[in-house]
């Protein structure tokens, strides 16, 4: 069942097209995450979705709600972290808080969220004087006291050490397993690989490519490399017996061999086995969706 | 607790823990009764129609409460929740960020009261003062002084881009008001030309109302400046609902 539908979404700002005819779901109790460029149209996408923004064209629905029209009852359900946001000045953590939990009619209590997310010794804080990561924990915290059933995470870890932001992703992975649904957006390329089930990538308004990691790697069609170490001359023997070989290199006695097929390794095992050519180093460098990203993305960056 | 009375609680605790809020609308006033009643001193003086010096400038004091509360601290308060986006924050809760605004107005509103009584029971104690106005018509007087200059201030949170235009906005209303409306400096001391130009700010028709009520007058004696001041509230509130920027 899909909790999102997003269909031709386009969105204009005076003469800049931020968002160019996008369509996507997202399904009940995923993770969906939209990686692109800085000013690809991630936040005018998440913020279009939630009805801060009006869209241009297109067709929304957000369990079941268009959010232009019924945004009160939607505003119910769903938690949001936009990705800039600051707090009043002088407010304290139980103070914004509390306040949360009193727009809502069956709040999720905030102090056992403070201690989920080892914040408890900070309730009397002052949020100006709390870190970075701290800060993007409350972020967090304010989404979920409204037990929401979708959480949109607008660049949630941008700015958080490789520690904490492994942290968050664990905190991420106990949402899904509530049954939450999470809408996410990041520039950090094994975060999209650890979290999310669909993957979304944009540039410049369009949808580039959406599935799941493996079928967006493969949209970009990009050679896994296989490496490895033998003393013997066997380059045409390889070329005559072994199909599907885009690029070979040959480095004093290391061979690369580059190609679209990943499952060439079992071949080229096979062939150097029957042959009895003595080989070592074996070594298989597959795609990773961040090549996939620069590669799609990327205006520079080409074979 | 009802989120709306929550956001009012929230908002009046954070509005007390800014220094130059609380300084400007509870305090500054008491300096300037403290300076000028010093100087002066409240005995009957005839020029004022046999009342004291401080008798007649009370409501001048009382407006400048309002004009920082209204022109100041309303206006530079919310241009910040907009630049920070924290009334955008508040478009995707249940409760609206209006319900913010409408706290804001609401705290405000209270320092307001809480300054002029402040004031009142210093001007009391020290320099005896009388209040010979009728209570009602002086508070239906106050309530326009206060809604004009609030929609003023409406205005200028509602068109400013950032918090910083909203002060150099705020800033170039309020300080000329301060000295040339007769809210610190009775406008009988000053020459032709001054008087002259205090017509063109709001606030020296408030002045002259709350005076007049405050002094015995009667409503009615004051028609033109309760006509020019609902113009004002008019005008401005219909101009902050249809240019109020969100974000
Ligand atoms: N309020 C606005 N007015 C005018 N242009 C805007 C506005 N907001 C965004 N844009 C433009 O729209 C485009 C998309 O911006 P958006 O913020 O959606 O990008 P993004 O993918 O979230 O980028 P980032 O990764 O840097 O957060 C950009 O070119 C941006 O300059
Ligand atoms: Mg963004």
């Amino acid at each position: 069942m899909n909790v999102i539908e997003v269909n031709n979404l386009s969105k204009k700002y005076k003469d800049i097209l931020a968002v160019d005819d996008i369509t996507f779901s997202v399904e009940k109790g995923s993770i969906f995450g939209m990686i692109g460029p800085n000013g690809a149209g991630k936040t005018t996408t998440i913020e279009c979705t939630i009805g801060i923004k009006k869209r241009d064209q297109g067709m929304i629905s957000v369990l079941g709600f268009d959010p232009l029209e019924k945004s009160i009852d939607l505003y119910k359900k769903i938690g949001v972290q936009l990705q800039e946001t600051s707090y009043q000045d002088k407010i304290k953590v139980h103070e914004i808080c509390s306040l949360f939990m009193s727009m809502y009619s069956e709040p999720l209590d905030y102090v056992p969220l403070l201690e989920r997310f080892n914040l408890s010794n900070k309730n009397k804080s002052f949020l100006s004087n709390l870190s970075g990561g701290q800060r993007q924990k409350i972020a967090i915290i304010l989404a979920l006291i409204a037990n929401p059933e979708i959480i949109f995470l607008d660049e949630l870890t941008s700015g958080l050490d490789p520690k904490a932001r492994r942290e968050m992703w664990t905190y991420i992975k106990e949402l899904k397993n509530e049954g939450r649904t999470i809408f996410m957006t990041t520039h950090y390329m094994e975060e999209a690989e650890f979290l999310c089930d669909t993957i979304c990538i944009i540039d410049e308004g369009k949808l580039i490519a959406t599935g799941d990691l493996q079928s967006v790697i493969n949209k970009a069609d990009i050679d896994t490399i296989i490496t490895f170490n033998t003393k013997e001359d066997i380059v045409t023997a390889i070329k005559n017996n072994i199909t599907g070989i885009s690029k070979l290199e040959i480095t004093e006695n290391k061979i690369s061999i580059y190609s679209k097929n990943a499952d060439l390794i079992s071949e080229l095992i096979l062939f150097l086995e029957k042959n009895g050519i003595s080989y070592n180093n074996v070594n298989i460098i597959r795609p990773t969706l961040e090549d996939a990203y620069l590669k799609m993305t990327g205006k520079s960056w080409k074979e | 607790m009802n989120s709306f009375i929550k956001v009012i609680f929230i908002e009046w605790k954070l509005n007390n823990r800014n220094f130059l809020n609380v300084f400007f609308a509870l305090f500054f006033p008491v300096m300037m009764l403290m300076l000028f009643g010093t100087m002066y001193g409240n005995e009957p003086i005839a020029q004022f129609g046999g009342f004291g010096s401080i008798d007649v400038s009370i409501p001048g004091y009382i407006c400048i409460i309002i004009a920082v509360t209204g022109l100041m601290t309303l206006p530079l308060t919310l241009s910040q929740y907009r630049e920070r986006k924290i009334l955008k924050r508040f478009m995707v809760t249940p409760i609206k960020p209006i319900d913010l605004l409408s706290s804001q107005l609401i705290v405000n509103t209270v320092t307001t009261i809480i300054g002029m009584i402040i004031l009142l029971i210093v001007a009391k104690i020290i320099f005896e003062i009388t209040f010979i106005g009728n209570f009602l018509k002086t508070t239906i007087a106050f309530i326009i002084v206060l809604l004009s200059m609030f929609s003023i201030g409406l205005f200028i949170a509602g068109i400013s881009k950032t918090m910083k235009a909203a002060t150099v906005i705020s800033y170039i209303i309020y300080f000329p008001m301060l000295f040339l409306s007769g809210a610190t400096i009775p406008l009988e001391f000053m020459p032709r030309s001054i008087i002259n130009l205090s017509k063109i700010f709001p606030l020296t028709y408030g002045v002259e109302l709350l005076k007049g009520v405050w002094l015995g007058g009667n409503l009615l004696d004051y028609m033109n400046d309760i006509l020019i001041l609902s113009s004002i509230i008019i005008i401005f509130i219909s101009l902050s609902i249809k240019f109020f920027k969100w974000e």
